[in-house]
């Protein structure tokens, strides 16, 4: 899939030239656009010109003052372009704090590099970038270029604000086109409307301007961007790219193009392959079943290798080629599988997502563009079962999403069109991770035991690093997963259970020397030292965004400690629980004897929640830290 | 670390019939095929099975001396976390004179596989499938990947890399032993006309199992003059698979390799002589003649005038050596280039308050020296780069250059690249061994580039306790040195000190910062102060009117750095240092402290270091004071385990809590 400019701090939008020379003088920004600032966009004007199906202009000029050190990021000029396109006519200026000109830079001080993202084999993505080195802050820099493209499926969206803790002082964007091209667009969070027109060339223009905007901050647990900043989002009816022609005016038609054009020749097989694929299914009578030894086969034959090419990185490669070499990228790998399946006569669709597990993004379901999604996988329409996989992995089960593209709106291309389709999602009841603990710990302090957890949910993949690691390396693994020290593992299991409701399953025997302290004639001990919570959140007292919490999962853990006779608890022991709409914990101990039991549950449950939730859920957060660092004091009776 | 200067015994009047080296390409056995793990590491997920490369200089019709380098190489691969190893990037330099391009030719892969009927299938790499990626300006990047992989299966490639090398090749092609997997056998055979004479060093800990040194008679021909070759063997049988570490230098110190440095060329097509690296003298020549050096460093007069408003005001040389730092320091950005030798040149990136290190530090030091102030140039190796050779006298392992101002009888290291560090203090990246210390009009010599600062914090905690458990009071923080350094660059990173402020106590659950105060954070030769008015609670109750504390709360090591078994290699911890908590704690009237924390005193032999508690009381107050300190910067793997206990130590030290209790 064709790799989108992921992080807010990338969105390279394009932008017009003109207007005559402007006063920059720092002085004159308003003083509220100040506040959390590291830069102030002064004026900015993108204008997207379409001449012709193969002919669109996107013109940018830009003024941006940046404040101090960590604005001079924002200074830099990102220019992404491909095969399609040609990057012209760029020049800039700097001023300095008074607006007075100190330098000049234009194309030639530009670097030009591959796109790498360090995993392709092939990218085609380029990038053309300069940073203006200024040593006096603050400073102006103030440039334009254009960037002619011979297609017109994707036009960039218009975001006035490209960075966190950049504030606005005016932005402008004018999409103009012949009358004969018809275009679509979407604005979020843009307070003004579309104003509409014609200019001198009597094509129609749609214009949008905001202005005095306001800086945000790059706050922990903040909804995806799309949710926060302004944004316009244009998409064509009629289109050429890469010399196919095309229209469409919804997912619907846009699903059909992309079958049509992309997918649908792209997977014949050789008739060895055909026969094999009968042969291994052929005593299996249930299409689920038939499907899952298909994608067995298809995980054990295959790897993935990402190579960005063929129609700009929309097109998969041949399933023949696939069937050859053994490897392909998540296109290649959904349409070969496509392809093993219809050989048996099963229906399968291509699906188009945008994959993260930090946000779920969906389609946006009144808004069709191709510039939507960054993966592809497969979905089986079986009656009354829709069944999903990700071709990508060696490893997971057949049916199995992970949070990597659970739980969000897709795009499945088929023959009779594009669908909207919902992914499965997992949650807090069924993200599970469960631990059952029997340890003893010595008079010497030695810690010993075995401790058996179960892995259900989103949790299924997190043992995934110790598949096929043998001895060395697998101890090393586990002594960053359990910071115990001196661990020493005796024996370990890893199960996976890949059948439709996966779990993973690790039993451990181990023991760890100097788990408890002896001093002063007492025994010191953490009551949690294998599941503790880390996560930290900082204070922020102007909180600006809801909090977003993306996945939800239970922890559960029931451990017992064997203590050495003769000893009793020096503190009042460890009981608490939590109750809060995005979470609960419990935690509590008990000592019997010379059995010590701790219990604890942890809950999060994922949504959004209003801003005033935030410092609720750093008190959570804090108040599991505490608790997860609970000591054990035992004195002698 | 550890180099051998290589000697081979040329045996001049033997001649014989040269064979390949090379194994055969497109054999491979059943048992090969079936093998499930590597005996020798059984954590293995891929082994090279047999390795061979081949350098020889030979001259194109075009009378273009080009090298070139011949890599076959049979891998085994075990599972799919072995997969990788079928990727393979060759880096190429891309000039727009194709006469100068590096070229890969004949690249030919097959992969084996067993079948279930138990013959072996193959499957050839298809040429279509190289992909060329150009990076940026004159760098390339071709890749490929093998066909058909399952786990198990035996992949073998071959192709021939040709370079174009201009003039002469003051590095003949290097070869690697060593890499991440393991190796049962890696052979490398270089073939030098004797035009050509180079030193040759071994780096690493392992031994070559094979050298062989013969000679191949009228190998190389240019200009209408023959000469021979020495043909040299270097093999290596069962190389372990190096494993990258924390602490640790750059891994091109450790891993097995060889290196060839020239020392001597005699041009074929005008008998002209060149001389490499055989001796100081030589290097300094060349160094003081090179335009992007010693041209650079004899322009102080662009700096004279401008230097003069900078200096004003200043009494004595250091005064004028730190304005002149401070001034030059805030005046570029580096623009992330390394390397020795000045790209732009001192007057453009003064100009252009851009530049690399070579384009800023020669620009530092011509600066200094027109103020006055005796300043040499150092050349370096960073840390990255590996240690600096010193089995003899070679200058292209050097990529960074620094200042060094004398003044009085004193030294000081200078590095106008980074706008936040002291005066006389070095970056990481160069606290490596040492430099080269270079001028225009003596010999150049070394000198170590020992650190001259340490990692030092003193913390001073003043609390009280409330009858309702919590503690209130300030917390104190001083930093020093490279802590001070440290704790400034990450300040900055935040848009407002607040956000610090707020992360900083994010890492502390117990404790809520109620006011703050950071100062000295631009007084970059101060240390740093930060002043945090807090309010913290105490643990869990105890009972009525009794409430347990841990004194180490703010700075508890949870985890051990050190978690392996053993180690092969020193762990490198860069500086010395030092952190210093002192806690006093005002108890209401009728309260005491239940179990004192015993003093307790452990030490690293050698004089490594040392973790010291101290508790006294006085009055209705006591102070807990605790210190760790590390007094050498590297470790031998012979010290790993003590190094490992003494942070055992301390972690079960720490856990101990006082339990303050009402009489």
């Amino acid at each position: 899939m064709r790799k989108q400019a992921l992080s807010i701090l990338l969105l390279v939008t394009g932008f017009t030239a003109v207007s005559a020379q402007q006063n920059y003088e720092v002085g004159l920004i308003p003083k509220e656009l100040l506040t959390h600032a590291n830069s102030v966009v002064r004026d900015e004007e993108t204008s997207i010109q379409v001449k012709d199906l193969d002919n669109a202009v996107e013109q940018v000029k830009k003024a941006v003052t940046v404040l101090n050190t960590n604005g001079d990021e924002n200074a830099h000029i990102v220019i992404y372009y491909d095969k399609n396109d040609v990057v012209r006519n760029i020049k800039g200026v700097v001023y300095n704090e008074f607006g007075k000109q100190v330098a000049k830079f234009s194309g030639s001080d530009f670097s030009d590099v591959s796109v790498g993202d360090g995993f392709s084999l092939f990218e085609s993505a380029r990038v053309k970038h300069y940073l203006p080195a200024v040593t006096e802050y603050p400073y102006t820099i103030v440039y334009e270029y254009e960037v002619k493209s011979k297609q017109t499926l994707t036009f960039n969206a218009w975001s006035p604000i490209d960075n966190f803790d950049e504030s606005v002082e005016k932005s402008s964007f004018v999409f103009s086109c012949g009358r004969d091209f018809t275009v679509r667009y979407k604005a979020l969070n843009i307070a003004g409307k579309v104003v509409i027109g014609v200019n001198t060339d009597k094509d129609n223009t749609y214009s949008w301007q905001v202005n005095n905007v306001k800086a945000i901050k790059d706050e922990p647990l903040s909804p995806y961007y799309r949710n926060v900043i302004p944004m316009v989002q244009i998409a064509p009816q009629k289109f050429t790219y890469y010399g196919i022609d095309g229209t469409f005016t919804n997912w619907t038609t846009l699903g059909k193009w992309i079958y049509d054009k992309l997918v649908a020749d792209r997977q014949q097989l050789p008739q060895e392959t055909i026969d094999n694929i009968k042969e291994i299914t052929k005593d299996i009578p249930d299409p689920k079943l038939k499907a899952k030894k298909i994608y067995e086969y298809m995980q054990h034959k295959t790897h993935y290798v990402s190579v960005q090419i063929g129609l700009g990185g929309y097109q998969p490669f041949l399933a023949s080629d696939v069937d050859k070499q053994n490897y392909g990228d998540c296109k290649a790998l959904v349409n070969y599988t496509q392809a093993l399946l219809k050989s048996v006569n099963i229906d399968s669709w291509y699906c188009i997502v945008e994959a993260g597990s930090r946000y779920k993004v969906s389609m946006q379901s009144d808004f069709a563009s191709m510039d939507q999604g960054n993966h592809i996988i497969l979905c089986l329409p079986f009656k009354n079962d829709t069944t999903w996989a990700d071709c990508t992995s060696q490893t997971i089960p057949f049916g199995y999403l992970g949070d990597f593209t659970d739980n969000r709106t897709v795009l499945a291309c088929t023959a009779d069109g594009g669908k909207l389709l919902q992914t499965p999602k997992y949650g807090p009841d069924a993200t599970i991770k469960s631990r059952i603990a029997d340890f003893t710990i010595g008079a010497d302090g030695v810690l010993s035991g075995t401790m058996s957890t179960t892995f259900k949910g989103t949790y299924y993949d997190y043992r995934d690093e110790l598949l096929n690691q043998s001895g060395t390396e697998r101890n090393k693994i586990l002594q960053k997963i359990y910071p115990l020290n001196n661990l020493e593992i005796g024996h370990y299991e890893l199960k996976q259970d890949k059948s439709f409701e996966p779990c993973t399953t690790e039993n451990i025997k181990l023991t760890a020397r100097d788990y408890a302290s002896f001093t002063g004639g007492k025994y010191y001990f953490s009551v949690n030292a294998i599941n503790r919570f880390e996560e930290t959140l900082p204070q922020d007292i102007n909180r600006q965004n809801n909090v977003y919490i993306s996945n939800g999962l239970t922890d559960l853990d029931d451990v017992t400690y064997a203590i050495p006779a003769g000893y009793h608890l020096e503190k009042t022991p460890l009981n608490i629980s939590i109750d809060k709409p995005f979470g609960k914990y419990t935690a509590t101990m008990e000592l019997k004897g010379t059995q010590l039991t701790y219990k604890r549950k942890f809950e999060l449950i994922d949504g959004t929640y209003g801003k005033e939730t935030y410092q609720d859920v750093i008190d959570f957060y804090q108040d599991i830290a505490d608790a997860d660092d609970y000591t054990v004091s035992l004195v002698k009776n | 670390m550890k180099k051998t200067l290589l000697t081979l015994a040329i045996l001049t009047c033997l001649c014989r019939v040269a064979f390949t080296q090379d194994f055969p390409y497109g054999q491979t056995s059943t048992d090969e095929l079936k093998m499930s793990r590597y005996a020798k590491d059984t954590s293995a997920h891929a082994v090279v099975l047999n390795e061979y490369g081949k350098s020889e200089i030979a001259v194109a019709n075009d009378d273009n001396i080009k090298l070139r380098f011949e890599y076959h190489v049979k891998i085994k691969i075990f599972d799919a976390r072995g997969f990788d190893e079928a990727t393979k990037e060759i880096e190429l330099r891309n000039y727009t004179d194709k006469s100068e391009q590096d070229e890969v030719e004949k690249l030919t892969g097959t992969t084996y596989s067993l079948a279930e009927n138990g013959s072996v299938t193959r499957a050839e790499f298809d040429p279509s499938k190289e992909y060329i990626t150009r990076n940026y300006k004159e760098k390339s990047t071709l890749k490929f990947t093998m066909p058909a992989l399952a786990p198990g299966c035996i992949i073998e490639y071959k192709y021939t890399l040709v370079r174009p090398i201009g003039l002469c090749l003051e590095h003949f092609q290097p070869w690697e032993f060593q890499s991440d997997i393991p190796k049962v056998y890696s052979k490398y055979e270089a073939l030098i006309p004797g035009h050509f004479t180079y030193n040759a060093a071994l780096h690493g800990f392992l031994k070559l199992t094979e050298t062989k040194a013969d000679v191949q008679r009228s190998c190389f021909s240019a200009a209408g003059s023959s000469s021979d070759c020495s043909d040299l063997v270097y093999g290596m049988a069962n190389v372990p698979a190096f494993v990258e570490e924390e602490f640790m230098t750059s891994a091109r110190n450790y891993r097995s390799s060889i290196t060839f440095d020239l020392v001597e060329y005699t041009s074929p097509f005008n008998g002209e002589k060149f001389k490499g690296t055989t001796e100081w003298r030589n290097i300094d020549y060349n160094l003081k003649d090179a335009y992007s050096f010693g041209g650079e460093l004899k322009k102080t007069s662009y700096f004279k005038d401008r230097m003069v408003p900078i200096t004003a005001g200043q009494a004595d040389d250091l005064g004028k050596a730190m304005a002149v730092y401070a001034y030059m320091q805030q005046h570029y950005k580096w623009n992330n280039y390394e390397g020795a030798y000045s790209y732009d040149g001192v007057k453009k990136a003064f100009e252009s308050h851009s530049g690399s290190v070579a384009d800023i530090n020669l620009g530092l030091i011509d600066a200094l020296n027109s103020a006055g102030i005796n300043t040499e140039a150092v050349l370096v190796s960073t840390r990255e780069n590996g240690f600096v050779n010193d089995l003899y006298p070679a200058v292209n392992e050097f990529n960074y250059v620094i200042a060094k101002a004398n003044i009085g009888d004193k030294s000081y290291f200078l590095d106008a690249t980074d706008r936040m560090l002291p005066f006389g203090m070095l970056p990481f990246e160069c606290l490596n061994d040492k430099g080269r210390a270079f001028n225009l009009d003596k010999p150049s010599y070394w000198v170590d580039l020992n650190p001259s600062q340490k990692r030092v914090s003193t913390t001073m905690l003043d609390l009280t306790l409330a009858e309702d458990g919590k503690l209130k009071g300030t917390i104190t923080r001083y930093s020093f040195g490279y802590e001070a350094y440290e704790t400034r660059v990450a300040i900055k990173k935040f848009t407002t000190q607040d956000e610090y402020v707020a992360d900083f106590g994010a890492q502390l659950p117990k404790v809520k910062i109620l006011k703050s105060e950071i100062t000295d954070l631009d007084s970059l030769d101060k240390p740093l102060t930060e002043k945090y008015e807090v309010e913290i609670r105490t643990g869990d109750k105890t009972g009525a009117g009794s409430y347990s504390f841990n004194p180490f709360f703010l700075s508890k090591i949870a985890t051990n750095p050190f978690k392996l078994a053993a180690r092969t290699y020193p762990v490198d911890m860069e500086v010395l240092s030092e952190y210093r908590t002192v806690l006093t704690v005002h108890l209401p009237a009728g309260y005491s402290v239940d179990s004192p924390p015993q003093n307790i005193s452990e030490a690293l032999p050698n004089k490594g270091g040392r973790f010291l508690t101290e508790f006294s009381s006085e009055g209705d107050s006591f102070t807990f004071s605790h210190i760790i300190q590390l007094t050498k910067p590297v470790f031998q793997p012979e010290e790993y385990p003590y190094l490992k206990e003494f942070y055992n130590k301390i972690i079960l030290s720490e856990k101990a809590e006082m339990v303050f209790k009402k009489k």
